[in-house]
C-alpha cells in the first residue's frame, strides 16, 4: 500500500542550497512580535470605511450626510454616488476620529437601497448554455478525421484569495512626506500609487511592508481602501487607517474568476487526440477583464486546437483580480479531467496517456516518481468498485514561465563580522527574508546568524513586486552578485595584508583559508576594515550565471477516499513533486509547495463564492461559509524539489497551486467512476455523480466512426 | 458593533434579576459568547446589557454527572469526560464534533442548546424574512443547500445544536432558575415552530439554563456527516439509542439533527428497527429508509434525502458499539 513513501526530508536532504536554515522570521511570526501593517495603530489616528452598496444592484434612495457629521468624532463623509453595480461596490467613504464613532457614523449614515434586477454568474447568461459552436479551420477536419468525438462542459467557482490581513494601509503624513504602512505585494508599486492621492511627491513616500500576512495576486494595487485612505489622510494631515474588514475582504478586494468551459474533441482508440475545439467563458464579475483560463496548457498535444475562442462574462460581483498562477487552476482542472476522460473510454491508464501526449523528458521523469510515492500501482480501474467507501488516485501537471525583473541588493559588512542584506522588496510569505540571508551566507561562506536582512521598506534598494513567481529568480542573482563583491572585497584585503595570492583564498564556515591553511577568522579579518563596506549586486533581468534557464514543472498525485454513501471527498495523500532551478532554503522551499497543495485542494472540495440569486448579495463572505480547508481536512503532502541541476532559481511561488485540484478531480473520477466536471467536488455533486451510469468505454469495440455523446 | 454595558455578577440570582432590569435595553447573557459575538457583529442584536455569567461562583454549573451537566460545562469538557463517554457516549460525540478545539474550550452547554440559527440570510443584516418578524423566506427561492429537508412553518431554518436532539432523545430536561419553574423538558424548550417560527426558545427573560439532565444510555450514537471535517455544520446527523437483548434490538430511538426547525424524532425508524438484529444489515437499512417518510425536499436540500438514512444507520452501529470505530 501507498503511505510508506519516505518522509520529504529524507528524499529533500542536499537538493537545497541551504537545508537546514529556519526561517529568519519564524519567531518573531509565531510569537507575535511581528508587526504587521495592520498592526500599526496610533491614537491619534482617524479611521476610515468605505461605503458600501449591500445589493448585486441598487440605487441610492436616501443617505442622511448631515446626520453622520453630527456624529460626535465622525469628520468627514465624502459621497462620490449612488448606485451600486455589486455587493461591496463603493458610493463615498466616512472618516472618524475612533473607531466606535465610524460605525455610529455609518449607522447615522443610514442609507436606503432601491434593488434592482440582478445577473449572479456565469449560468445567467445565456452564452453558458448555448451548445458549443462548430470547430473551425483545422480542428474541423482532425475531429472530423477521429474515431471518436467527445462533448463535455467544465466548470469551476469565483475563488476568493482569503488573505488572513486584509487589504489596507496605515498613513502618517510628515510634512512634505508620508510613511505608509501598506499590507502589499508591491512595496514599489504602492509608493508609485499613492503618492497622486495624497498630494505628495514620490520621492517624499516612504512605504513600510515589514511583514505581510498573505496576498496571493490580490495586493498590487492600493485598492479603493487605499485611495480612500490616500485622500483622507490629504485633507486631514493626519494618520489615517484604513483595512477592510473581513466581509469586505471577501466582496471587493478581487478573485479567481469563475469558468465555465465548453470542449469537443475527436480522438482515436489509442488515446491519439486528433483535434478540439475549446470555449471559455471566464466569469468576470462587473470588471470587463481578467476572466482568462489556460486552456489549453500547451503541455500535452492535443492535436489541432480550435482554441480561441475566450469571452468574459460579466455579472453583478467584484471583479478578478490576478491570483496564484491566474487562469492555470482552473485550465487544469479542466484538460486534466478531460485527459483522464479520454483515458478512460479508451480503456488506458492515465498515466500511459500522459507519457504518450506530454513531451516534457523532465515531466517524463517526474511522472515515474510520483507513481511510485503515491502507489500508482494500487490504482483501482476505473469503476472497478463498489462499497461504501472508495480509492482513487489521479495525477496531473504543471508548468511555469520565465518572468524575471530587475533587482538590487545591498549587502553591507560592518567591522563587527556581521552583514546586513538590504532589500526593499517584500516578502509576501515565501521566505524572501531568509532566502536572501541565506544566498548572501553560502555564498560568502559565512553562518546564518551573522546576517540581519532588512526588507520591505521603499528606501531601500528596489526590486520586484511579488507576482509571476520571478521574486526570488531576480532577487537571488542580484544578492549572489553583492555576495560575491561583499566577498571578494574582504578577500582581497586579506591577500593584501598577507601577501598571498587572492585567486588561492575561499571562506568556509566563518574562516577564510589559503587551500586548507586557516589564514584568518572572518571577524577578525572584517576588524580591520576603517568602516563598514556597501555594495551593490544588480540583476538586470537578462540570461547570466545566475540565471535558472527553462521553465518550472510540477507533478502532482492525489489519493483520495470517497464516501459514496455521503458524497464526502477525503483527500488523504498528495505527492507534489516541483522543479524550481536551484531550492534556495528547504523549509521555505517545501513550504511554498505545501502551501499550494493545501489551497489547491481547498479549491478542490470546498471554496466557493456563493451569491443569493434574487438579489446578488453575497451569502458567505465570511469564514464559516467560505469554506476552506481546515486541518482535519489536510491531506498528508509529500513535497519534492526536483534538483535539475541548475544554480539558477526558477519560479517556485504560483506553479505547486495549479494541479492540485486536477488531480483530486481524476482521483474522484477513478474512485466513483464518473467524472465530476464541476468545483468544487460537493457532496451533493458526488451524489450526483453516483446516480449516472458509469461512462462507456468506446475504443475497445471497435475503430468504426461513432457518435458518443458525453 | 454597537457599544453596550457589561457585567460579571457572582450569583445567578444576582445575574437573572439583571436580566430583567429595565435600566438596560436588551439585557442578554453570555456564557463562551461565541454566537453572541457573531450576532452583536452582524448588528442583529443590540443589547444594552451583557450579563457575563463565566464569573458566577457556582461550581454546580460545570460539574459533569452521569445525567447532570452544568449548563456552563464547556463542550471541550462534556467530551473528554469520563463519565459521560460511558454513560452516554452520544452526548460526547455530539459535544466533540461541534465546530473547533478553540471554541469547544469556550462554548457552553446551555450555549450550544440556545444558539441561533446559522441561516446565512438570517444572518445578513440586510435580509429580511418571516423569523425577523418581515415577510417571506429568502432561502425557499434563493440558495437553500443548508436548509429544511422537513420545513415545518414559514421559515426554512435548521435547528443547529448538535446537543439539543441527544437531549431530546433521553427524554432530556433544562434546569431554570429565574422564573417560576424550576425544569423545563427538551421536547418544550423550543415553541412549535409551525406556530412560533421567531423564538429560540420558551424561556423568559431572567430565566437561566443551570443544567441538563437527561437518562444515560450506555448504547448510543452519534454521527454527523460535515463537509469539511474542520469547523462545520453538519449537513446531516444522525442520533440513536439502543435498549439491547443481545445483537437484537429490543427497543430503539432515533433522531435527525439539521433537517428540520427542531430536532426531529423518528418513531417510523423506531418501529422498524424494534426486533431486528444489528447484524441484519439489510434490514437495518430498510428501517433507516423510514427516516425520510414525509420529506418535503427543496432543489437544494434533495441531497439531504440521501444522507438522512445513512447517518441514522451509522448512528445505529455506533450505539450498538459504543467505543467501537463508528
Amino acid at each position: 500500500m501507498s503511505g510508506s513513501n519516505p518522509d520529504h526530508r529524507t528524499i529533500n536532504a542536499g537538493e537545497s542550497l541551504a537545508d537546514d536554515a529556519t526561517r529568519l522570521d519564524g519567531l518573531a511570526k509565531a510569537t507575535g512580535d511581528a508587526r504587521y501593517s495592520r498592526d500599526h495603530l496610533r491614537d491619534d489616528m482617524r479611521w476610515v470605511r468605505l461605503i458600501r452598496c449591500p445589493w448585486g444592484k441598487a440605487t441610492l434612495e436616501s443617505l442622511d450626510r448631515d446626520a453622520a457629521l453630527a456624529v460626535p468624532g465622525v469628520t468627514e463623509v465624502v459621497i462620490s454616488g449612488d448606485a451600486g453595480d455589486y455587493d461591496g461596490d463603493s458610493i463615498g467613504y466616512i472618516v472618524a476620529e475612533n473607531r466606535r464613532a465610524l460605525e455610529r457614523g455609518l449607522d447615522a449614515l443610514d442609507a436606503r437601497w432601491a434593488r434592482a434586477a440582478c445577473k449572479t454568474g456565469i449560468l445567467d447568461d445565456e452564452r453558458a448554455r448555448a451548445p458549443i459552436g462548430a470547430p473551425e479551420g483545422d480542428a474541423a477536419d482532425a475531429i472530423d478525421a477521429s474515431d471518436f468525438t467527445f462533448e463535455a462542459t467544465y466548470s469551476t467557482p469565483v475563488q476568493t484569495h482569503s488573505s488572513l490581513e486584509t487589504h489596507g494601509m496605515m498613513i502618517e503624513p510628515d510634512g512634505e512626506g508620508a510613511i505608509v504602512h501598506a499590507s502589499t505585494q508591491g512595496t514599489f508599486l504602492v509608493a508609485d500609487q499613492i503618492g497622486r492621492f495624497l498630494g505628495k511627491r514620490r520621492s517624499r513616500i516612504v512605504v513600510d511592508c515589514e511583514y505581510i500576512g498573505g496576498g496571493f495576486g490580490s495586493k498590487f494595487q492600493i485598492g479603493k481602501e487605499g485611495a480612500a485612505a490616500g485622500l483622507a489622510a490629504k485633507s486631514s494631515g493626519v494618520p489615517v487607517y484604513s483595512f477592510c474588514d473581513r466581509r469586505e475582504e471577501h466582496l471587493d478586494t478581487g478573485n479567481r474568476p469563475s469558468l465555465l468551459c465548453k470542449i469537443k474533441l475527436g480522438h482515436d482508440a489509442d488515446g491519439t487526440i486528433r483535434g478540439a475545439r475549446i470555449e471559455t467563458l471566464g466569469g468576470t464579475g462587473v470588471s470587463s477583464r481578467g476572466g482568462g483560463a489556460r486552456i489549453p496548457s500547451g503541455r500535452f498535444d492535443l492535436g489541432a486546437v480550435d482554441g480561441q475562442n475566450h469571452q468574459n462574462v460579466q455579472f453583478n460581483a467584484g471583479g478578478p483580480r490576478a491570483m496564484r498562477a491566474p487562469g492555470c487552476p482552473q485550465g487544469a482542472f479542466v484538460e486534466e479531467l478531460m485527459l483522464d476522460e479520454v483515458a478512460h473510454r479508451c480503456g488506458l491508464d492515465p498515466l500511459a496517456l500522459r507519457r504518450r501526449l506530454d513531451g516534457s523528458e523532465r515531466r517524463g521523469e517526474m511522472y515515474d516518481v510520483a507513481a511510485r510515492l503515491i502507489g500508482w500501482s494500487d490504482r483501482p480501474d476505473t469503476g472497478s468498485q463498489d462499497g461504501p467507501m472508495r480509492t482513487g488516485y489521479g495525477i496531473a501537471t504543471c508548468d511555469w514561465g520565465k518572468g524575471r525583473a530587475p533587482a538590487k541588493i545591498e549587502v553591507v559588512v560592518h567591522p563587527d563580522g556581521h552583514l546586513e542584506v538590504r532589500t526593499g522588496t517584500q516578502d509576501i510569505g515565501t521566505g524572501q527574508r531568509t532566502a536572501m540571508g541565506a544566498v548572501v551566507a553560502e555564498r560568502i561562506g559565512v553562518p546564518l546568524a551573522n546576517i540581519s536582512v532588512a526588507i520591505g521598506d521603499s528606501r531601500l534598494p528596489s526590486g520586484p513586486a511579488s507576482g509571476g513567481s520571478v521574486c526570488t529568480p531576480s532577487t537571488a542573482p542580484a544578492a549572489m552578485a553583492a555576495a560575491d563583491l561583499a566577498r571578494d572585497r574582504i578577500l582581497a584585503d586579506v591577500a593584501e595584508r598577507d601577501g598571498l595570492d587572492v585567486t588561492t583564498l575561499r571562506i568556509d564556515d566563518g574562516i577564510v583559508k589559503s587551500g586548507d591553511r586557516s589564514i584568518v577568522r572572518w571577524e577578525d579579518a572584517c576588524k580591520r576594515l576603517p568602516e563598514p563596506i556597501s555594495v551593490m549586486g544588480e540583476f538586470n533581468a537578462r540570461p547570466n550565471a545566475y540565471w535558472g534557464d527553462g521553465s518550472s514543472e510540477g507533478v502532482q498525485a492525489a489519493r483520495v477516499e470517497v464516501d459514496c454513501e455521503t458524497g464526502q471527498v477525503f483527500v488523504r495523500e498528495v505527492v507534489a513533486i516541483q522543479s524550481c532551478g536551484l531550492p534556495l532554503v528547504r523549509k521555505p522551499a517545501e513550504s511554498q509547495i505545501i502551501g499550494g497543495v493545501i489551497q489547491g485542494a481547498s479549491y478542490a472540495l470546498f471554496e466557493e463564492q456563493v451569491l443569493d440569486p434574487a438579489t446578488g448579495a453575497v451569502l458567505n463572505a465570511n469564514f464559516e461559509n467560505y469554506k476552506i480547508l481546515g486541518a482535519k481536512d489536510c491531506p498528508k503532502i509529500v513535497p519534492v524539489l526536483w534538483r535539475d541541476g541548475q544554480t539558477g532559481v526558477r519560479a517556485l511561488g504560483e506553479p505547486p497551486v495549479i494541479p492540485t485540484a486536477a488531480a483530486i478531480a481524476n482521483a474522484v473520477f477513478n474512485a466513483i467512476g464518473r467524472p465530476v466536471r464541476d468545483l468544487p467536488l460537493r457532496p451533493d455533486r458526488i451524489l450526483a455523480a453516483l446516480a449516472e451510469p458509469v461512462p462507456e468505454r468506446v475504443a475497445a469495440a471497435t475503430t468504426t466512426k461513432t457518435e458518443v455523446r458525453a | 458593533m454597537k457599544p453596550f454595558a457589561y457585567t460579571s455578577p457572582r450569583s445567578t440570582n444576582d445575574a437573572s434579576s439583571l436580566a430583567t432590569s429595565k435600566d438596560h435595553a436588551l439585557p442578554v447573557l453570555k456564557t463562551g459568547g461565541m454566537d453572541l459575538l457573531d450576532r452583536m457583529k452582524e448588528g442583529l442584536e443590540t443589547p444594552g446589557l451583557v450579563i457575563d455569567l463565566t464569573r458566577i461562583d457556582d461550581p454546580a454549573l460545570d460539574r459533569i454527572e452521569s445525567g447532570r451537566i452544568g449548563g456552563r460545562a464547556t463542550l471541550a469538557a462534556v467530551s473528554d469526560a469520563d463519565v459521560i463517554r460511558e454513560s452516554t457516549p452520544m452526548i460526547a460525540q455530539a459535544c466533540g464534533s461541534a465546530a473547533t478545539p478553540q471554541v469547544r474550550n469556550v462554548a457552553s452547554v446551555a450555549g450550544n442548546l440556545l444558539q441561533e440559527t446559522r441561516c446565512w440570510y438570517w444572518r445578513m443584516a440586510q435580509f429580511d424574512c418571516v423569523r425577523k418578524g418581515g415577510e417571506g423566506c429568502p432561502a425557499r427561492e434563493g440558495e437553500h443547500r443548508f436548509h429544511a429537508l422537513f420545513p415545518e412553518g414559514p421559515c426554512l431554518m435548521v435547528h443547529p445544536s448538535n446537543l439539543a436532539p441527544a437531549l431530546l432523545l433521553l427524554d432530556g430536561s433544562v434546569d431554570v432558575v429565574g422564573g417560576n419553574r424550576t425544569s423545563i423538558p427538551m421536547a418544550d424548550l423550543q415553541p412549535d415552530p409551525a406556530k412560533d417560527w421567531r423564538s429560540t426558545s420558551v424561556l423568559a427573560p431572567g430565566e437561566i439554563v443551570t443544567a441538563v439532565r437527561f437518562d444515560p444510555a450506555p448504547n448510543s450514537g452519534f454521527v454527523a456527516l460535515k463537509q469539511k471535517q474542520s469547523f462545520d455544520w453538519p449537513m446531516v446527523s444522525g442520533y440513536a439509542v439502543l435498549d439491547l437483548d443481545g445483537d437484537v434490538i429490543r427497543s430503539a430511538r432515533t433522531c435527525a439533527g439539521a433537517v428540520a426547525p427542531r430536532p426531529r424524532l423518528l418513531p417510523a425508524v423506531d418501529a422498524a428497527l424494534a426486533g431486528v438484529s444489528i447484524t441484519d444489515d439489510e434490514a437495518i437499512r430498510k428501517a433507516c429508509e423510514a427516516s425520510i417518510e414525509g420529506a418535503a425536499p427543496l432543489p437544494g436540500t434533495a441531497y439531504k434525502k440521501t444522507l438522512l438514512p445513512v447517518a441514522i444507520r451509522r448512528a445505529v452501529m455506533a450505539a450498538a458499539n459504543p467505543g467501537g470505530e463508528a
